[in-house]
């Protein structure tokens, strides 16, 4: 549906967006992943139209949208702080698409009020001042302001960013829910691995302006395919040669190459399976977290391991005890 | 859109907003650029050939050198008095615990309605020769001469007292914003009460005094309704020397020069500023601010001078303010004499003045010229602030340059430069003439206020979040249509302020308003100025009480509309 091809974006010397090529399915939650400045969100606003790129195309259904006018290019966006206007109300503001394009006013009442019903805005909400509004009611303005218009693309660029942890969990719950219950292709920006693996269909994950995997959350997570991603995504730790030498993973590890193992792969309790390996090592650092203890161990061969261990009402490993930890070969990416 | 070549946005202008920019840039060649290159023309060059000869006049002029040394006399004089003041009106009412400090501040803050020619006048009025002070001096000591009341001790005495409201705006702001735990923290280690006020809270206020001291120092010299009203022959500055000079066309030159080393001094003076506005900043790294707690002074007698002194200001402060309030509700008689009988009090004065065309046209005039230039103003600057908020490249930053020439030069040299280009016909305005008109006074309004609109309108422009355009403009709305329904609405209140504190410093405006007025057409500051002479007729008198106080009336209402309730809100 939405092709980018050899995308390229300059900012005099700098390259913000380098030979970018990648395309999203129609009706896909697609998530633009990656840390700050590396180019997600220009990539977005190029999309949108803010930004003119300095070279190749963006394709919509086939056609070329790289030089179409933002109004034109069907796109509702959705703005980091949202930028619903101040000064007008709710209805205000989800209507103002609809007043531009100067739709009749019985026409905007009724759309406007049926978007406010679909985002679960209630009626007294909209002659409400936007700031009078919590995070979460914002956010619907938001999005019903960028879907009254019935665009073919919804472009999120960081929603959640501005709000605090326990907000975030919630919105991201509804704003799947929206997209599931609007059908509509959703192109989603955000630094925060959590929300892509927990929101998206697939992710592309971005660095320094390059893209490095276009995957499934399971796939981005389970089979990074660079040292960036894996490292990006997910707590992990990584294999020093000297372990790899001192222990049995030496016949399946090569220990010329960076080696890493998810926390939650590594355990304390002996693994069936034939290329499952035992470290032995101390507990050097225990933290709690409620459900889960997270352990550090220093291992008799050299460096760190970090495991999690479920809370199952045991007594806890105590700092200092001596421990065999255990890992399948199979689990370790390499690079 | 950065990627967009110049042909391209050149192609996506608006037609209207080309005009639009037409304007501006003819504006500003017209009435900012061209006067002021001209007077340097109208110095240095006689029937096109180059010549010092204004520069010869002026050494030869024993007033004019005169005058030079006296406003250089007033403004180093006023440096260390407005300071002195000053900083001690904000240790009464922020920083040590005074009794009654919310009515000495009320009391110190009264030059913020009442200010320039309508406070000299009204010092005279107190203090001058049948003042109602000087009367009552004269009764205690009746040898004392009644006409004590002029030259440099006048002139100094009142401009102290009228200067310091930028002291108790922004150095009180200055202290308010000084985080106690610092102060806390130096009392932790065993510090006195004055060691810590200069060792940690001065050093923290030494900027913003810096800046406060330049702004005296060019108000010193730029003074004009004080050593008009109170200088007498013996003391006059620049200024009233240039508005002598400019009435002679023999002596145009001679105004000219002497403005333009006005600005000269300004502009060096101002860059000083601009450069410790930059350098000298102190940023608190305190994470958690904690508010200043009022300081006691330890000291029993230090107490008891202190309450004195701060008593003693707030009567200076006060006594012109209530004298000028109570005569404006007294006949002609006791406002002559300054004398108050119980038979004296009317309320004739107020009906005058709404009743009587004559009396109430200064009103209307004012009115008219400070409505006219507040608005022409700020729709300007609004047009400029977009201009410089949408476009980020050079032909932007010398548009804000040109519209900021105005704040680098007194009004003086910008009256001068308007009345000796424009008092005969010139290509660039159509071949029209504007000296004696009454556009002149208009164009002069407007062109000193755009430093301060546009800085203010531009920081409105500047704090709004650039996603709103891109959100409207992904809606499908035009630049225009995002300008007037989007952005508009939101800059309004504060466009709105500035808006009333222009019109509020036109209304009474002296120093430019004396050089470009319309005889037929005389705004307030010109007939508040005039009733000051001793030949002006007792009604005369009245009636500019009567201005006077509804003028702090008007200044009370605006300055709380625009600080007050934004304050509480």
């Amino acid at each position: 549906m939405i092709t980018f091809r050899d995308l390229q974006i300059h900012f005099d010397s700098f390259h913000a967006v380098k030979d970018l090529n990648l395309r999203i399915e129609e009706g896909e939650f697609f998530t633009f992943l990656g840390p700050s400045g590396c180019g997600k969100t220009t990539i977005l606003r190029s999309l949108a139209g803010f930004i003119a790129p300095s070279g190749g195309s963006i394709l919509l259904k086939n056609r070329d949208i790289t030089h179409v006018p933002i109004e034109h290019r069907g796109i509702g966006m959705v703005f980091q702080n949202y930028a619903l206007f101040p000064t007008m109300n709710v209805y205000e503001n989800i209507a103002f698409g609809m007043r531009v394009n100067k739709a009749g006013k019985a026409e905007i009442d009724r759309e406007v009020r049926d978007i406010a019903r679909k985002v679960d805005l209630q009626e007294e909400q909209l002659f409400k001042k936007v700031s009078e509004l919590s995070g979460g009611q914002q956010q619907r303005v938001a999005i019903a302001r960028a879907l009254v218009l019935k665009p073919s693309i919804l472009a999120l660029d960081e929603p959640l960013s501005n709000l605090d942890a326990k907000l975030r969990v919630q919105l991201r719950h509804e704003l799947k829910q929206l997209q599931q219950q609007f059908g509509i292709t959703t192109i989603y920006v955000t630094h925060d691995q959590e929300e892509a693996l927990t929101l998206s269909n697939r992710i592309a994950v971005f660095n320094s302006g390059n893209l490095e995997q276009v995957g499934t959350p399971q796939e981005i997570y389970n089979h990074s395919r660079t040292e960036f991603v894996c490292n990006f995504i997910g707590d992990i730790n990584r294999i020093e040669p000297e372990m790899i030498a001192g222990s049995r993973l030496r016949e399946k590890v090569d220990p010329g190459r960076a080696a890493y193992i998810r926390n939650e792969k590594v355990s304390m309790h002996p693994l069936p399976g034939v290329d499952a390996v035992q470290l032995r090592g101390t507990v050097i650092e225990r933290e709690f977290y409620g459900l889960y203890s997270k352990y550090v161990l220093r291992m008799a061969a050299g460096g760190l391991l970090k495991t999690i261990e479920q809370e199952s009402g045991q007594a806890p490993r105590r700092v200092g005890e001596e421990a065999w930890v255990y890992m399948r070969t199979g689990d370790i990416m390499q690079f | 859109m950065y990627a967009q070549t110049w042909k391209g946005r050149f192609r996506t202008v608006h037609p209207a907003a080309l005009v639009l920019y037409g304007l501006i840039a003819w504006f500003i060649a017209a009435f900012l650029i061209y006067p002021n290159l001209n007077i340097y023309y109208q110095i240095f060059f006689k029937d096109g050939v180059f010549s010092l000869e204004a520069v010869e006049k002026l050494l030869s002029s024993g007033r004019a050198m005169r005058s030079l040394y006296n406003s250089f006399l007033l403004a180093v004089s006023l440096v260390v008095t407005v300071n002195a003041v000053g900083i001690t009106l904000v240790l009464f009412t922020e920083y040590f615990a005074i009794k009654g400090a919310k009515l000495l501040r009320f009391g110190y803050y009264t030059t913020l309605i009442y200010s320039g020619v309508v406070l000299v006048s009204g010092y005279k009025f107190v203090y001058g020769e049948n003042g109602f002070v000087t009367k009552l001096l004269a009764g205690w000591f009746p040898k004392m001469d009644t006409s004590w009341f002029h030259g440099y001790g006048a002139v100094l005495f009142v401009m102290t007292f009228a200067c310091t409201s930028n002291h108790v705006l922004f150095l009180g702001n200055a202290m308010r914003k000084i985080d106690y735990q610092t102060i806390e923290a130096a009392r932790n280690m065993g510090a006195s009460t004055f060691y810590i006020f200069r060792r940690v809270v001065l050093p923290v206020l030494k900027p913003t005094l810096f800046a406060l001291t330049i702004l005296i120092f060019l108000t010193g010299l730029a003074a004009t309704s004080a050593p008009l009203i109170l200088g007498g022959v013996e003391f006059q500055t620049i200024t009233p020397m240039i508005l002598t000079f400019s009435k002679s066309m023999t002596s145009r030159d001679l105004a000219a020069l002497l403005a333009l080393i006005l600005g000269l001094a300004t502009l060096i003076l101002l860059t000083v500023m601009i450069r410790l506005e930059r350098g000298g900043h102190f940023m608190s790294v305190s994470k958690v601010k904690s508010e200043l707690v009022k300081q006691r002074i330890a000291s029993r007698l230090g107490n008891a001078v202190a309450h004195t002194l701060a008593y003693g200001l707030f009567l200076i402060y006060m006594i012109p303010v209530v004298l000028i309030v109570v005569f404006s509700f007294t006949d002609a008689h006791s406002i002559a004499t300054a004398t108050l009988r119980p038979g004296s009090f009317t309320l004739d004065n107020y009906a005058l003045v709404f009743s009587s065309m004559t009396a109430f046209k200064p009103y209307l005039v004012s009115i008219a010229y400070a409505a006219a230039a507040s608005v022409a103003v700020v729709a300007l600057a609004l047009a400029a602030s977009r201009i410089l908020h949408k476009y980020k490249n050079k032909w932007a930053t010398a548009l804000e340059y040109a519209l900021l020439i105005p704040w680098m030069l007194p009004a003086t040299l910008i009256a001068i430069g308007l009345i000796v280009t424009f008092n005969e016909p010139r290509a660039i305005l159509g071949n029209l003439v504007l000296t004696g008109t009454v556009w002149m006074l208009l164009i002069g309004y407007v062109i000193v206020h755009i430093p301060f609109t546009l800085r203010m309108v531009k920081a409105s422009f500047f704090s709004l979040d650039p996603n709103l355009e891109d959100a409207a403009r992904s809606l499908g709305a035009r630049t225009f249509y995002t300008f007037r329904k989007v952005l508009l609405p939101i800059i309004l209140p504060s466009t709105m302020a500035v808006l009333a504190l222009n019109f509020n410093n036109t209304l009474a405006d002296y120093d430019l308003t004396v050089f470009l007025y319309h005889p037929l057409y005389q705004p307030l500051g010109i007939v508040i100025k005039n009733s000051t002479d001793a030949q002006a007729l007792a009604d005369t008198r009245a009636l500019t009480l009567v201005y006077s106080v509804i003028l702090m009336v008007m200044s009370a209402i605006t300055l709380y509309f625009v600080y007050g309730k934004s304050r509480k809100g």
